[in-house]
């Protein structure tokens, strides 16, 4: 029994306050006021993609053009061996089972769209037998084998569990006027 | 590995820093740039190689560079000494990755390499560098 009377004096006081507060509140603020402040923090939330802060952390800022599956496509301009693009991979990335060997070949090409230089690194994709679709050679700063470092001929299958080499990917490592 | 890359207004902001770095000579390329090209295949975008064959660019120079017999070993490694670049640039590039990747280690009072030093240590190239390392700092840990 003075259980109840304790919950019935808890529920009157929270009750009593609760209307006490939003009397107030009523008095000081106008509904439109309450309206605008409303829709203006809405708007807020919903612009805040649009503000440079967020859109710098956009992924892919290089414009491009072309067919990444032809060995014309621009980054290719220094490329040796088969295309992963059309391999089950992409022009980034690995056709499955295949692993990237971290030790490459570096070149610059020049990109159409903005007309800049890309340092590109030339990854061999290693592991599987030789893919022999989409074969692509440019020689772009391509250098004999006896400079073995400077040559694409190479294959760059270093530093990876197994060396037989499948594809290659090309990837942007920077603007080279940086 | 084109040549056209770098115009002139591009290298701007950096020539102040490349012109102490490389004796007074104006580069086509920044030191980060050259090191991309030219080194980054093996030692990697951001210098930590590849264990045990590619040897990683951080900490460990900055200690060799204190002693006078390995200072001249970072030019007369295979690698370094047949690069296509030249001195100045090469040692922008040395000394970029010195202040970059060991800032940790270096001496205190670090006097950023030459190109006069660079010049003339990089002709005397290291038949066996293995063995120059074991005589005068300690063996490559092939870990």
């Amino acid at each position: 029994m003075r259980l109840e009377r304790v919950i019935d004096h808890t529920c009157y006081w929270v009750d009593a306050n609760a209307r006490r507060m939003t009397l107030a509140l009523a008095r000081r603020i106008s509904r439109r006021s309450f309206l605008s402040r409303l829709g203006m923090m809405m708007a807020g939330v919903a612009s805040l993609p649009l503000l440079p802060v967020a859109r710098s952390f956009a992924q892919n800022p290089i414009q491009e053009i072309g067919d990444p599956q032809s060995c014309d496509y621009w980054r290719y301009c220094a490329m040796s061996g088969t295309l992963c693009s059309c391999c089950g991979g992409s022009q980034t990335s690995c056709p499955p089972g295949a692993e990237r060997s971290p030790i490459t070949w570096v070149g610059t090409c020049r990109n159409p769209v903005d007309d800049r230089d890309y340092l590109m690194s030339y990854n061999d994709c290693c592991g599987k037998a030789v893919c022999a679709r989409c074969s692509c050679h440019n020689t772009e700063g391509d250098k004999p084998v006896y400079f073995n470092s400077n040559s694409n001929t190479v294959l760059w299958c270093f530093g990876t569990e197994n060396t037989s080499y499948h594809c290659t990917v090309s990837l942007v490592l920077g603007a080279a006027d940086e | 590995m084109n040549k056209r890359s770098t115009g002139p207004i591009a290298a701007l902001p950096l020539l102040g820093l490349l012109a102490l770095l490389a004796g007074g000579d104006v580069l086509a390329a920044s030191a980060r740039t050259n090191y991309l090209q030219y080194c980054s295949g093996c030692h990697r975008p951001t210098g930590e190689g590849k264990a045990p064959n590619v040897p990683t660019l951080h900490g460990e120079l900055g200690r060799m560079v204190a002693v006078p017999a390995m200072r001249s070993y970072l030019f007369r490694v295979p690698g370094a000494a047949h690069t296509p670049l030249s001195d100045a640039e090469l040692v922008a590039v040395v000394n970029w990755v010195l202040m970059e990747f060991n800032k940790e280690t270096l001496p205190e009072k670090f006097q950023p390499i030459t190109a006069e030093e660079a010049a003339r240590w990089r002709q005397d190239i290291l038949a066996d560098p293995l063995r120059y390392r074991e005589e005068h700092w300690g063996a490559y840990d092939w870990k």
